[in-house]
């Protein structure tokens, strides 16, 4: 018997490798007795870095990986790069939180650099199978993160919510993927393609209801409407750096992998498809913008806007033309971008005051800390898509990508929904501004200080009471809010057991993260020829519509 | 062609035989003292009739989902095993060795976690 070894890109699969490796290191390193929050948080920076600079130096590279399974292309590697971002920003934003200390700092960067990994191999898979399993590995991993605040009853339910609307979107995508490989005969995309051409496939019954549920099992993902309603909840109930992390890094790469299903796969089916998304688009952004609108808590509002976004993206989908798929690009990084600049005050916020994520906890935000309400200003102008930055520039693209594709309906649904969405984000923009800060914004959170705030129980000071085992008790929240806000009362138990002043130089990181993001979203607002570049680059690697 | 057959009706026969005879045996010369547990089906030494209200230990179900998971990725490791002197190859070898190595990662981090104590 002979057996040859298969010829192996280690250059090509090095980011892949780099987020294996960095798992199981974060894991292990946990574990020792003597690793703190920051042990563990930067060594998973280092390996998100990596993974970044490998994908840098394999950008421009064009080859089939792992027996043409996973595809290395801009395409991917875009997508790839948007999601180290998000998570890198998680990981900042994820030094003290309850959530991760609770659940162990090794195995929660763990748990996140998984997610990763899978987004990595489903941004990369031009094969049914792989694109199935890269998809468990980021579901997975997030599902546990949902639910990482073991303390919190909220935070688990969202992650059970997820787990079950999760399962039941694999499970139709998963179907709908059998019944296109049991019509086209491959689970490979270009030989799928290449099936429903030569067989005459494309009025197929089963290849049209394969199509019909693998787009309802990516919907479930995307929180495409009507496949929406668990968004909002889990959002708000998961950790809020989680959340960030979901809300940008997922879409991110469930979309760029619809666009090789879609786009690659599907091509020769596209007729049938396109009208069917194009009408999920406008549902969404109906859905979405309509029920930002009442919303309280800010979590929440940020769920049914990404409902919205997800509509205009979509609209870049339906197109199916390499114009559209730029647009997407951009979109996609243009959106990262604002949704971090919002939610990184946002998590600073939650810390310090007894709201949570109720709409109150910015009030007065203005004038108490405006290094984190410009930030969180901008993204929600952004993600409003007011002119001057990258939001307006991205909704640019997609509505020329609609009206060049012939669906200036779309375009026109995309302009009717961002005047709507005005109405919520300017209201979060009024009350950082034009409220005064609401008495005792400024103390720790005391448990059922507020009785409106059906999460106060998740802030800070009641968690770590109960969180006694915790290595450091008291000093994980002390730091904030006494280098943001000297002078200010703090709740019992983080004055008590506070040592010194620990946590200055880590507050201005998080504003530093905000800043950054805002300044990211203004630059490539006022000049977007770089990003516009890189999209067009990345898109321009993905060419299925020669044939 | 029939003749290839006759080991196992030889088999089958000394099989009734056998058993037939030890069954039987047991039945006339073996003591009788029946007790409840004694007369209930054979299963594993947990209770064969299940109530609404049975409770059983939690870590119980830790560990049998832990063996759940180590047991079925275990078996991949047999079709490499016969492969792995016949092909002569270092990279099916190392290939199984990280593999191995993943396992071992998750085994230290269940027992560092103390999934492993019975409590």
């Amino acid at each position: 018997m002979t057996f040859t070894a298969p010829q192996i890109d280690y250059a090509g699969l090095s980011p892949i490798i780099t987020l294996t490796a960095g798992v199981v290191i974060v894991l292990m390193v946990g574990l020792l007795p003597r690793a703190g929050r920051w042990t563990c948080s930067v060594l998973t920076l280092g390996v998100l870095g990596t993974a970044a600079g490998l994908a840098i130096w394999q950008w421009g590279e064009h080859t089939d990986l792992v027996a043409g399974t996973l595809r290395l292309d801009e395409l991917g590697l875009a997508a790839l790069l948007i999601a180290l971002f998000a998570a890198a920003v998680t990981v900042i934003l994820s030094v003290r939180e309850p959530a991760a200390e609770g659940a162990g700092h090794g195995a929660f960067y763990a748990l996140l650099l998984g997610s990763v990994l899978g987004m990595a191999i489903l941004s990369m898979s031009q094969n049914l199978v792989s694109f199935f399993i890269g998809l468990e590995l980021l579901s997975i991993p997030l599902y546990v993160l949902c639910g990482s605040a073991v303390r919190r009853e909220a935070s688990l339910e969202a992650g059970l919510k997820y787990l079950i609307i999760g399962s039941v979107g694999s499970a139709t995508l998963l179907y709908g993927f059998a019944l296109i490989y049991g019509t086209a005969g491959s689970t490979d995309y270009n030989e799928i393609a290449q099936g429903i051409r030569n067989g005459g496939l494309a009025d197929d019954t089963l290849i049209l209801i394969g199509t019909a549920m693998a787009a309802t099992g990516l919907a479930f993902k995307i929180s495409i409407a009507p496949f929406h309603q668990w968004t909002p909840d889990v959002y708000q109930g998961a950790p809020t750096p989680v959340t960030s992390f979901m809300a940008v890094a997922t879409k991110t790469v469930a979309f760029i992998a619809s666009i090789r299903l879609f786009e690659l796969a599907l091509g020769p089916v596209e007729a049938s498809w396109d009208g069917a998304l194009a009408v999920l688009a406008v549902i969404s952004i109906a859905v979405g913008n309509i029920g930002a609108l009442g919303q309280d808590s800010i979590k929440r509002l940020l769920g049914y806007s990404g409902i919205a976004q997800a509509g205009y993206i979509l609209s870049g989908l339906v197109v199916f033309d390499e114009f559209g798929v730029e647009a997407i690009i951009f979109y996609l990084a243009a959106y990262a971008l604002m949704n971090l600049a919002v939610f990184v005050p946002l998590v600073a916020r939650e810390r310090e005051t007894p709201f949570a994520d109720d709409i109150r906890s910015v009030e007065g935000l203005g004038g108490s800390r405006p290094l984190l309400a410009w930030p969180m200003t901008i993204g929600l102008l952004g993600l409003a898509g007011i002119p001057g930055t990258v939001g307006f520039m991205g909704k640019l693209f997609l509505i020329e990508a609609a009206v060049g594709g012939h669906f200036t309906w779309i375009g026109v649904a995309i302009v009717v929904g961002s005047m709507v969405s005005l109405a919520y984000y300017l209201r979060v923009i009024a009350a950082i501004w034009m409220r005064p800060e609401p008495a005792g914004a400024g103390a720790p959170a005391i448990a059922g200080a507020s009785p409106e705030a059906p999460e106060s129980n998740s802030a800070p000071g009641s968690t770590h009471g109960g969180d006694s085992s915790a290595s450091r008790p008291g000093s994980t929240h002390g730091g904030d809010s006494s280098a943001s806000r000297p002078g200010s009362t703090h709740g019992g138990d983080s004055s008590a057991s506070r040592p010194g002043s620990p946590g200055g130089s880590r507050c201005w990181l998080i504003v530093g993260v905000g800043m950054l993001c805002a300044a990211a979203t203004i630059f490539f607002g006022i000049d977007p020829s770089p990003l516009v570049d890189w999209a067009a680059n990345a898109g321009q690697s993905f060419d299925p519509f020669a044939g | 062609m029939l003749q290839s057959y006759l080991p196992i009706l030889v088999f089958a026969t000394l099989g009734i035989l056998v058993g037939g005879a030890f069954v039987l045996l047991n039945g006339i010369i073996g003591p009788r003292k029946p007790n409840k547990v004694k007369i209930e089906p054979y299963e594993c030494g947990l209770p064969s009739q299940v109530q609404r209200t049975f409770r059983f230990g939690v870590s119980f179900y830790m560990l049998a989902m832990l063996f759940i998971l180590f047991d079925i990725e275990v078996v991949f490791l047999y079709p490499v095993g016969v492969l792995v002197s016949a092909a002569g190859s270092i990279f099916l070898l190392v290939e199984i060795i990280i593999f191995v190595v993943l396992l071992m990662t998750a085994l230290v981090f269940v027992w560092a976690r103390g999934a492993l104590d019975w409590k």
